[in-house]
């Protein structure tokens, strides 16, 4: 085989591509261009405003009226503040604090790094993932076959090194315990790096066809009580309460096809879950006694027509859901920060043009981060009044070696002192 | 790979650094299809092809007024968007590869609508192997700029390159001799 048989093979043999997609890539890069800072922009610049900043500009300044004079957007406002007036905050060039305070936990391409309130961020090591101790005093973090804790300067703790590839380490309320996967094995450890044990073996059997990524990597959650109950899924898409004492299946019901995430909401009365694109609430009843919870017929939370669901975060100490979704209207990518409260349809916090990441509330449940990567940027929205917040350049912000490989990943927002 | 001029291309970047939303459409229509097709041919994921050429002209744009027009542009982006198609790749295998046996991915779906048996050859290859046959055979740049762009060393580019091709030339080998004994 010559060089210029498999050249010309690359470079002619047709790929599969959208149609759109380069246009809706246009789309995200104009209006990431028009989102520079000026700070660091370089010549002369035109006085009039590109055509992508003046549409973004028009585009959310509608959005605005529309939520702020509509009878819905009264309850609106009270919630955009003045968050955003005509268009999305100006951004500011760098992380020089993070907006409200405590500490971000960020996954980079590097590992994970810890984000300080003053802006300054440390890397915490060679791991694939982490997340934080219910007081920011520790991190659980993965790589390979191995779990470790880590001080929040890197420090290591203590490691174990389980028989399969760990994952999804999460850290109990009380912070006693952490419960992890091995495999698609569901594991629990104390606090300390002692008595790690099985909690429920091997469930891969049953996963279902059409699921991508197996439901047993949607990773654990801790009843927000301070119980032992420790909700998880199945390899058999079964959404199961266990006693993390004894291992007793406490409850247990189908969970959301194709479930991505779940956690438990309204303060241990509720479990979200969340598909690709679907979100819904179940309600977990007490049945007269704390120990036996009983799951209840689950309600979908209504989206906009072909949503795809972006993420979907619970606030703490609220009964407030947010989702984070794109769609598509007339060949355009759009995407929305909706905010549900109990009883309420949604309230659409932010739309943007483009695609939204994750959203992760601050430990006071007052402020809400959004990721934005196609522009780059982290938006940082107050619930009440106050201004919101965009801060710029997050890829090579975060990145510990200062070279971006990609979007950091958002793990945690630590905590409310 | 269609190669503008680069007098044109330092034209549009300039201006582009200069705030000219039209240089920068213009940047992106020479380049999206090279940046899209290096990546759908490392990562063999339309979405995730389609994600990482656009997360590298983001890149590119929130670097650009750093950038030295006086060296080309498109090698810059490739750098990018390759790296990125790796980091992509690399997180991919670690998914699927939950230990033991079991695997707790489904099958993607078979690559019915992807033309050659080169391409599905090169899916094949390990996703460092796929990168620099990419960087060498469909963007043409040398071993030493490969290794430059991947920071690795020159001798780490060349066994790549040797085992990538080894492989593709075995299955090639492979279905002439199939062919032949139809």
């Amino acid at each position: 085989m010559s060089r210029d048989a498999l050249g010309k093979a690359l470079l002619e043999t047709p790929i599969p591509v959208s149609a759109d997609a380069e246009e809706r890539g246009r789309r995200v890069v104009a209006a990431a261009f028009a989102q520079r800072p000026d700070e660091v922009q370089v010549g002369p610049r035109s006085h009039l405003p590109s055509l992508p900043r003046l549409a973004l500009g028009l585009a959310l300044a509608t959005l605005l009226a529309t939520l702020l004079l509509s009878p819905a957007g009264a309850d609106v406002r009270g919630w955009v503040g003045d968050a955003f007036t005509s268009s999305t905050p100006r951004p500011e060039p760098t992380l020089a604090r993070v907006p409200g305070g405590g500490q971000l936990l960020v996954q980079t391409g590097e590992g994970p790094v810890v984000v300080q309130t003053d802006g300054s961020r440390r890397l915490l090591g060679d791991y694939e993932a982490a997340s934080w101790s219910p007081h920011g005093l520790f991190v659980a973090a993965v790589e390979k076959r191995t779990l470790s804790a880590l001080e929040p300067d890197g420090t290591p703790r203590w490691s174990i090194t389980a028989s399969h590839r760990v994952a999804v380490p999460r850290w109990s309320p009380s912070g006693e315990r952490i419960a992890y996967r091995s495999g698609l094995d569901l594991r629990v450890i104390a606090g300390d790096g002692t008595e790690d044990r099985l909690l429920a073996g091997s469930t891969a059997a049953g996963t279902p066809r059409d699921a991508r990524i197996s439901p047993a990597y949607v990773p654990p959650a801790w009843a927000p009580t301070g119980e032992n109950a420790l909700a998880y899924v199945t390899g058999a898409a079964r959404l199961r309460i266990l006693d993390s004492e004894t291992g007793a299946v406490l409850t247990a019901a189908p969970a959301l096809p194709r479930i991505t995430w779940m956690g438990w909401a309204d303060g241990g009365r509720k479990i979200l879950e969340a598909s690709r694109g679907k979100v819904r609430l179940r309600p977990v009843w007490r049945a007269g006694h704390p120990s036996r919870p009983a799951l209840g017929k689950p309600r979908l939370l209504p989206l906009p027509p072909g949503a795809v669901v972006n993420d979907a975060a619970l606030a703490p100490q609220r009964s407030l859901v947010v989702v984070s979704v794109t769609y598509w209207r007339k060949h355009d990518t759009y995407s929305e920060i909706l905010v549900f409260r109990p009883g309420k349809g949604p309230h659409t916090l932010l739309s943007v043009p483009g695609s939204l990441g994750q959203v992760e509330w601050s430990p006071d449940g007052k402020r809400l981060l959004v990721a934005w990567p196609g522009a780059n940027q982290w938006l940082f929205l107050p619930l009440g009044h106050g201004r919101g917040r965009a801060i710029a350049n997050i890829s090579r912000a975060i990145a510990p070696s200062g070279r971006p490989t990609s979007f950091p990943e958002l793990e945690g927002w630590c905590c409310r002192r | 790979m269609p190669v503008e001029s680069g007098a044109e291309e330092r034209r549009l970047v300039r201006e582009a650094q200069s705030g000219s939303g039209a240089a920068m459409s213009e940047l992106y229509s020479l380049h999206w299809r090279g940046a899209y097709r290096a990546a759908y041919l490392v990562v063999h994921d339309a979405a995730a092809a389609e994600d990482i050429a656009q997360d590298g002209f983001i890149a590119a744009v929130d670097a650009l007024d750093r950038f030295d027009r006086r060296r080309p542009f498109a090698p810059w982006l490739h750098r990018i968007v390759v790296n990125r198609a790796l980091d992509w790749a690399r997180r991919e295998t670690l998914r699927r590869r939950v230990d033991g046996a079991e695997s707790v991915f489904e099958p993607l779906p078979p690559p019915e609508e992807i033309g050659g048996e080169m391409i599905a050859a090169l899916k094949e290859l390990p996703a460092e192997q796929r990168a620099v046959v990419v960087l060498r055979h469909l963007l043409e740049y040398t071993p030493g700029e490969i290794a430059a762009m991947l920071d690795l060393p020159r001798g780490t580019v060349n066994s790549r390159l040797r085992r990538g091709l080894d492989r593709l030339r075995a299955t090639a080998e492979t279905q002439t001799t199939a062919e032949g004994v139809r």
